[in-house]
Order: C-alpha cells, then sequence, then structure tokens
C-alpha cells in the first residue's frame, strides 16, 4: 500500500510520518512515535484503554484512522503532565489509589480529563457514566470515581486528598 | 500495639507516578534493534490428529525469518507437577482444543507474520471430540490423552473417616447439586512475550508472569540450559488473577524463534488468543449433601465436584483442591468426604482464577441457608454456628492460628443493617451473606520460600533486591513500604531491583497468596540484618551500646534520648570507609508440611496463616426482566494486619467486581461445540463503573503472629465472599435458592415463574 506524509498535532507538537493509510492513530502512536501510553486491550473499541482526545473530545484511538486525525490536535496521556508537574487529575489518581496494573488507567485519564474540561464539577452519576466506556478489571472503580471527584474538589474529609505527591509517608509527618 | 512509621499508613503506591504518565513499560510497548513478530498458528479443529504440516510456502514468503513446529520442540513437554507433564508447546500427534498450538512464524512485521500463517499447510484428521465432564468421563471414542482412562486428569479424594457415622447421627440431611460455567481472566493487557539469546547465549525473557522463578525453571529444562543462562526481567503486569503463573507456550515458541532467527521476537496474544490460550477459570458441578444437628451444626459432609478440565492438566491438582479447601478452612465439619473430579475435555485449558469455584463455594453456602431456613434460624447465625475459631485444625489438619471469622461476620452484618433487614424487605428485594476462608500460601517444595538481600550506598539509600513480582495488586510498594520501615529510610531512599532471575534469589512469585506473607517477610528479615550491621557502627560513633538505638526518617538515634543521633548516610559512609560491610541478606521459608501433596496426601499443615471474608449484598430484582440492581455491599476481612489500607481497600473493591458484580451476574462463558463463543471484551460483560454499587470496607485485624507486622492474605477472601454474597442475596429476593450460576436473568426470571 502506497505510503502518505503526515502532519500530526500531537501534544502541542507538529509532527511528521510516513504511514499507511490503513494505520490506526493508535498504530502511528505506538509504533511509529513510540508514544507507548496510549494502550491496546481488546482493539474493538470496547475497553477505552486506547483513548486520546481529538479536539478535547475522547475517542477510541484503536478505531480512529490517523488520517482522520491530520489538522486536529491530538492529546495523549504523554501530554498530560506538565513535564515533571502532574495535573491534578493525574495527581488525584495517585493519591487516591485509582492506579492498580495501570493498563487502564492512560485512557481512564483521557476521559476523565475531557469529562472535566466540560464539566468541571460533576456529580457521581455523571462520572460513572462518562467512564464506563473504559473497562478496568483491578479496582472494582471506586477510587477511580473518587479520584476523577476530587481532582477537581479536594475534600477536607478525605485522607488522600490532604496528600501530595511528595508527603507519601503522612503518618510520619 | 506497636506503633509504625510507614507500616499501616495510606501511602500511595511508589509506581502509580510512571502509570499516570504513560511511562511504565508493558511488554508489548518493548522495542529492541531488529526485532521480529511472532504468531502462532492455531488448531481450528477441537479434537484432530496432525496428519502433516508443510511450511514450504510460508518460508518461501518475503519477510519471513522461520517457522517452527513440533518437530523443532524435541517432544518437550509441560505440566506444573512430574505427574502432569502432558502439553507440548507445539503439538506433534493431535491438537486437543481449538486454539491448540501447532506452528508458529517470526516476520519482519505483523501482516507478513499473519500471511505467513495462512500458507501454513496443516492435513488434519478429525478425531470425535467431548465437551463436558460427564459426557468425557461416559465417552467410548478416542481419549483425550491415551493414558488417562475415562478422560479422568486428577482426582483428588479426602476422608476424615466418621463421615457415615455422623450422618447416621443427623436430625437434617439435605442433599444439593450446584453448576457454574468457565470464566476468564480478561486481565487488562493481552498476553505478549518478548526473547531474545544475548551473545553469551543466554535466554532473556519479558512478560507478564506471576512469578519470574517459575518460568525460567521450565524454559531451563525446555531449552537444556542452566537456570543462570535464563534471565526473566522485570515488567509492568498488567493483571494475572491467578492466569499467567505457569510457562505459556507463547514464551517457549517465542523464544525458539529467537534462538532459530537470532533476533529478538515479539508475540503479541489479540484479545482473543488471550482468552482461549491462557487459562480459564473450570466449569464445574458440584453436589454437596450434609447432615446437621438441631442447632444446625455440620456433623457430615460429602461433596462431589466435576470439574471441566479443558484439554491439559494445567495447575490440575490445586485447582481441584482449592474450592474444597477454601471452605473447610471457613467452616468446621465433624467429618468430610471429598472426591474432586477433574476431567479432560476438548476445550480451552483451565487453571486457577481469582474466585476458585464460584459454583462450589456458592452450594455450599446456599445449602447452609437452605438449612437454615428449614431449621428457622438466621443465616448469619447459622455461619457463626459453623465458623472457624483460632487454634482449631481444619478437616485436613492445618492448625489455624489467628482467626477472626466471626468478627467479620458481626461487624459485617452490624454495618449492613441485617437485622432490620433480614425477612422484612419488600418483595423482589433481597440481602445476602457470603463468607469464606482463603490460603496464604501453599506446599510449594524449593520454590516455598524468598530471599533477599540490601545494600546500601555511599548516600545512604538502600538497593532492595527481591524476587517478588508485582501483577497489579501493589507489591512492589508493599516491599518498599517494609524495606523503608526496618531500615528507618523514606519511600522514596529505597530502590527496588525485584522480579528478575538474573538479580534476584528464588521467590514463589506472586501466587497463592503468599507474596507478603514470604516476599514480604524475607525482605523484613534482610533489612533486620542491614540494622544490625548499622546499629554496630552506629554504635561506637555514638559511644552507646547497639541494643539501645532505633532508626527512623534517615536518623539512628539513642531510643531513650532520641537527641542523640546520627544520620543514617554518615554511618554507611563511615562503615564504607573502615572496610565494614553493612549489606545484608535474609530470607523467609513458611514451616509447612512437606510432605502434604494434593493427590498423594493431602494432609498436613497447608501454609502458616488463613484470612477470613465475609461479604455482605443486598439487592432489588425487577421480576419483569430479571435485571438485578446491587444496591449495597459490604467487605469486610481479617487481613491480620494492614500494611496499607489505601491500597487493602482498592483490592478489596476490585475483588466485590470481579468475585461477585462480574461473576455472579453477568461473566460466563458461551460454546459451540468446543468453540467458545464469547472471547471478546464486546460479547463477555464485564462490570462497567456505572454498574458497580457503593463499597463499604471493613478492615479487621487478627495480627497474625507468624506475617509480618502481623500480615496475611488479603482481600481474595472477599473475591470468594462476594460470590456467595451475591447469589444469596438473588436468591432471598426472588424467594428460590438459585443453584446454577451466574445469576443471570434469565435464570432469575424462570425461577419467578417456577416459584407462581
Amino acid at each position: 500500500m502506497e505510503k502518505i506524509d503526515l502532519t500530526l498535532n500531537i501534544n502541542h507538537k507538529p509532527v511528521e510520518v510516513r504511514i499507511s493509510p490503513n494505520d490506526t492513530l493508535l498504530e502511528v502512536l505506538r509504533d511509529h512515535l513510540d508514544l507507548t501510553g496510549s494502550k491496546e486491550s481488546c482493539g474493538e473499541g470496547v475497553c477505552g484503554s486506547c483513548t486520546v482526545q481529538l479536539d478535547g473530545k475522547p475517542v477510541r484511538s484503536c478505531l480512529t484512522l490517523a488520517l482522520e486525525a491530520e489538522g486536529a490536535t491530538i492529546r495523549t496521556v504523554e501530554g498530560l503532565a506538565d513535564g515533571d508537574t502532574l495535573s491534578p487529575l493525574q495527581e488525584s489518581f495517585v493519591n487516591h489509589g485509582a492506579v492498580q496494573c495501570g493498563f487502564c488507567t492512560p485512557g481512564m485519564l483521557m476521559t476523565a480529563d475531557a469529562l472535566l474540561k466540560e464539566n468541571p464539577d460533576p456529580d457521581e452519576d455523571t462520572i460513572r457514566k462518562a467512564l464506563s466506556g473504559n473497562i478496568c478489571r483491578c479496582t472494582g472503580y471506586a477510587k477511580i470515581v473518587e479520584a476523577v471527584a476530587h481532582a477537581a474538589h479536594p475534600q477536607d474529609q478525605c485522607p488522600d486528598c490532604a496528600s501530595g505527591l511528595k508527603s507519601c509517608c503522612k503518618a510520619k509527618e | 500495639m506497636t506503633q509504625y512509621n510507614i507500616i499501616g499508613t495510606r501511602m500511595p503506591r511508589v509506581d502509580s507516578r510512571a502509570k499516570v504518565m504513560g511511562k511504565a513499560k508493558f511488554t508489548a510497548d518493548l522495542k529492541l534493534p531488529h526485532m521480529l513478530v511472532g504468531k502462532i498458528k492455531r488448531s481450528p479443529y477441537a479434537h484432530a490428529r496432525i496428519i502433516s504440516i508443510d511450511a514450504s510456502k510460508a518460508l518461501a514468503l518475503p519477510g519471513v525469518r522461520s517457522v517452527v513446529t513440533g518437530k523443532d520442540t524435541e517432544g518437550v513437554k509441560w505440566g506444573v507437577f512430574a505427574y502432569t507433564r502432558d502439553q507440548q508447546f507445539l503439538q506433534t500427534d493431535k491438537a486437543r482444543y481449538i486454539g491448540d498450538e501447532v506452528a508458529a512464524v517470526a516476520a519482519v512485521d505483523e501482516d507478513t507474520a499473519q500471511k505467513a500463517l495462512d500458507l501454513i499447510d496443516v492435513t488434519y484428521e478429525e478425531l470425535p471430540a467431548v465437551y463436558d465432564p460427564m459426557a468425557a468421563m461416559a465417552s467410548e471414542t478416542e481419549l483425550i490423552h491415551a493414558e488417562y482412562p475415562n478422560n479422568i486428569n486428577i482426582h483428588v479424594n479426602i476422608d476424615t473417616g466418621q463421615v457415615d457415622e455422623n450422618f447416621a447421627k443427623a436430625h437434617y440431611i439435605r442433599e444439593d447439586t450446584f453448576t457454574a460455567p468457565e470464566e476468564s481472566y480478561f486481565q487488562a493487557e493481552p498476553y505478549a512475550v518478548v526473547a531474545r539469546f544475548d551473545s553469551d547465549d543466554c535466554l532473556e525473557v519479558w512478560c507478564p508472569n506471576g512469578g519470574p522463578h517459575m518460568k525460567s525453571k521450565p524454559l531451563s529444562n525446555s531449552f537444556k540450559i542452566p537456570l543462570h543462562k535464563v534471565k526473566i526481567r522485570r515488567i509492568a503486569i498488567g493483571g494475572a488473577f491467578g492466569g499467567r503463573s505457569e510457562i505459556c507456550p507463547a514464551d517457549y515458541i517465542c523464544a525458539l524463534l529467537a534462538k532459530k532467527t537470532g533476533c529478538p521476537v515479539k508475540i503479541e496474544f489479540t484479545r482473543e488468543e488471550n482468552t482461549i490460550a491462557t487459562r480459564q477459570g473450570h466449569a464445574m458441578i458440584t453436589t454437596h449433601r450434609t447432615g446437621v444437628d438441631k442447632e444446625g451444626r455440620v456433623l457430615a459432609r460429602e461433596t462431589t465436584c466435576y470439574m471441566d478440565g479443558g484439554a491439559y492438566s494445567s495447575t490440575g491438582p490445586i485447582a481441584t483442591s482449592v474450592p474444597f479447601l477454601s471452605m473447610e478452612q471457613a467452616y468446621r465439619m465433624g467429618s468430610v468426604r471429598y472426591n474432586g473430579y477433574r476431567v479432560y475435555t476438548n476445550k480451552p485449558i483451565r487453571g486457577m482464577i481469582r474466585t476458585h469455584g464460584r459454583g462450589f463455594a456458592c452450594g455450599l453456602d446456599t445449602q447452609l441457608d437452605m438449612i437454615a431456613e428449614h431449621l428457622g434460624i438466621d443465616p448469619v447465625e447459622m455461619r457463626l454456628r459453623n465458623s472457624r475459631q483460632p487454634g482449631e485444625y481444619t478437616s485436613t489438619r492445618s492448625l489455624v492460628g489467628s482467626c477472626a471469622m466471626d468478627e467479620t461476620i458481626q461487624k459485617a452484618a452490624e454495618k449492613s443493617g441485617w437485622t432490620e433487614k433480614w425477612g422484612k424487605l419488600p418483595p423482589f428485594h433481597g440481602i445476602g451473606i457470603g463468607t469464606n476462608s482463603v490460603q496464604t500460601g501453599f506446599p510449594m517444595g524449593i520454590r516455598g520460600g524468598s530471599q533477599s538481600f540490601i545494600k546500601f550506598n555511599e548516600d545512604g539509600e538502600a538497593t532492595v533486591m527481591s524476587g517478588v513480582v508485582d501483577n497489579g495488586q501493589g507489591n512492589e510498594n508493599m516491599l518498599v513500604q517494609i524495606a523503608a520501615e526496618e531500615l528507618g529510610l523514606l519511600p522514596e531512599d529505597i530502590h527496588l531491583v525485584n522480579a528478575d532471575t538474573e538479580t534476584t534469589s528464588s521467590d514463589p512469585g506472586s501466587y497463592s497468596q503468599v507474596s507478603t506473607f514470604v516476599g514480604g517477610q524475607a525482605v523484613k528479615n534482610a533489612a533486620a540484618n542491614c540494622k544490625a550491621k548499622l546499629f554496630e557502627v552506629a554504635s561506637k560513633i555514638l559511644k552507646v551500646p547497639a541494643d539501645t538505638l532505633a532508626a527512623k526518617n534517615r536518623m539512628i538515634y539513642v531510643q531513650d534520648d532520641p537527641e542523640k543521633c546520627v544520620p543514617i548516610k554518615k554511618v554507611v559512609r563511615v562503615a564504607l570507609t573502615n572496610f565494614i560491610s553493612v549489606n545484608a541478606e535474609g530470607g523467609y521459608w513458611p514451616k509447612v508440611d512437606m510432605k502434604r501433596e494434593w493427590v498423594s496426601n493431602p494432609y498436613g499443615q497447608m501454609c502458616e496463616a488463613f484470612s477470613f471474608g465475609t461479604t455482605i449484598i443486598e439487592v432489588k430484582v425487577d421480576p419483569e426482566t430479571g435485571q438485578v440492581t446491587v444496591l449495597n455491599c459490604v467487605a469486610c476481612q481479617d487481613v491480620g494486619k494492614a500494611l496499607n489500607p489505601l491500597v487493602l481497600e482498592g483490592q478489596f473493591e476490585g475483588s466485590v467486581a470481579m468475585g461477585g458484580q462480574g461473576g455472579m451476574l453477568t461473566e460466563y462463558h458461551e460454546w459451540r461445540e468446543g468453540r467458545c463463543l464469547n472471547p471478546t471484551m464486546l460479547d463477555y460483560k464485564l462490570p462497567l463503573a456505572c454498574d458497580m454499587p457503593p463499597i463499604h470496607n471493613i478492615i479487621v485485624e487478627s495480627i497474625e503472629p507468624k506475617g509480618p507486622y502481623g500480615a496475611k492474605e488479603a482481600a481474595m477472601s472477599i473475591a470468594m465472599s462476594a460470590a456467595q454474597a451475591y447469589a444469596a442475596a438473588v436468591s432471598n429476593a426472588v424467594g428460590v435458592y438459585m443453584d446454577s450460576f451466574p445469576v443471570t436473568p434469565d435464570k432469575i426470571l424462570a425461577a419467578i415463574k417456577k416459584k407462581k
């Protein structure tokens, strides 16, 4: 198949790639650009592990052709942090124990990040519905939902909101 | 109670920062120079003789570097035990299930590898196949394995004696049969393996695993190379749940392709392959016959279980025993006779899974509820009358040390409002209880113990080496917490080197719930030995006896005079300057009965500690649709000691999701003549965020005297008891005891109709 030269805007940087027209966005991210944070788990658009944002909307990169992403602003999990500084959502995931095996985490974060941009104050029901396209086999979702809810609105009564990354052994302080 | 600095805190896991940044590398993320793509050709038949394999067309395809078949394996066979070696990594004589490995290719890219697979010409002669254990035992057609009459792979017989005598004394006896189909792990990460031989002919492998040392030994045997030449590397792992402990044929095949081509090879499973060609949970048909006295105390029980084992042995002897053992630990039985039969069928291979024997366990609990109803006893009271007590021996003669079974039942009942709800809920609204007990380890022979080595660097930080692997449950964090606590350092001062067979000593792996108890304890002991060396040096600096010292916050100080102190960094530098070693090793070997064997001698001390859990579930059933809405969940477990409540709660919640919500409501496989009809996430219904009920976690700490800081197995008892609680709650809501699991809407509607 004839290769195509394409410029993609990924995490605020223009990136040039030479792809096949049938390459998915996930394949291009992982295989061409070594952005392996986005994961393939089901390969058929069910599990959400490959979720990235196109112009702020969460999409399944395993079902999106790279060609379709031309001209869009693409954001992957690698683009969430500001250098070494985690986004409040990433920090909340860490502090609330929302990460276990971590394979679904990048997709979960991209969906949740898009939700919070659209609705900065979602209730639990809204969060659960928004995350229902992202399958997690480890956590039972409780800590993920809590991490999303508390990311924008830390709770005084939550034992895990108070902790910053640096104070990882709180009881010691 | 002892005060700890780091143990018992809600410390966020050390591995989560890399994971939220997308930096954690899983096997499929690896890229090595000149790496080839490996793919496996699988049998399309459930049972077929392999007449010939012609790979010439595939080999002629440009880009194909190697094709391997059973002829290249020298007939190597795998089995967990010497007496269960029945599986070739690539079949030579016949295929025994749809998905059995018959050939493999290595090519320059995925498209070429896929094309090559299609060009491999395999001629089969189809054989009659059997798809359920009862038919397999009765079958008169060709045996699946010639040396196993009636296709019976494993028979476990346990008999405590006095069973018939005690049945004769019983006030009430009943017999019930319960069934459950196969289930799958659906780890988030599909199986993948990367292998290469380096310039010294060492085999280097990256793959998800439940214990690197359990992978290295069979690879060493298969390739006839010494163990030090097999280097299983640490890699992030996207879940295991019992399904990644054994060697996978793909590990061997990948290494074989790497050997043949001289290049690194990567095999990535599709989701379907992960379901079909790794392991599944056993389908089970279980009959419990139970005799009780007037107060509902079990005097005698006879349990017979037929398990669909699929095409090969896998962990057969263990899998045939564990559902029974979990129940004999949870409940006292005056006497018991157990016959477990694992039967070969022409279906995918069954192994260990987190909710081991949901139909088995639920059956036993459901029957207790039936007996309780007959005798007019509340289900909670029924369990308290039969629950395991500390200091007792199980039926198979394991001494139970710490045990807060009663406390878990009482606390869960109280939190759920059991007394106010039982028998008082509106129609189609129900509440149910389940309890269970899980082993903290199995007798594992030479691989039963773990050793750790700790070295100090001149900056006062420590490198901790341990064979313990992290499948996602937080084992790495557990090791860091223990090392930091014991050495008086902060978690960020600990550099962990783990799950690497080149640098770490033998370890049982994340298997049989033993990582904290054995591997954690090994690190604790190594750290204690290190600390003793540090204190010797510090005692000379501070001019006080070593036994007056303690360590905390990077300082060594005099316990009665904390102002008198010296930084650990300084102690290390003084030691190095004076050529004094402050590095140390330590190990832990559980004291189990090494003569205990799953089939030949299923008696004796199984493990050093048992956990106990209770789950209570409240549901509402829609009588028109059979749909179940779960209103509330209380999960309560005796974990010995919570080393990190934040991590532990996550384990409880995940256990409820897999064991209860998925395991008892939606998860099961459907088949057509040995072909799994729902191997993908689209068709196999996993719980979603919107499905899960509120979960109230209650941690009970019985402080196991033999465990590190009092810890023992944590959360598996929730996975197991949640299954039972879900089944009980639905049974209570519809007024019919459900005996076929999972309790799907069709079964619920049928039960409601039958009751009318």
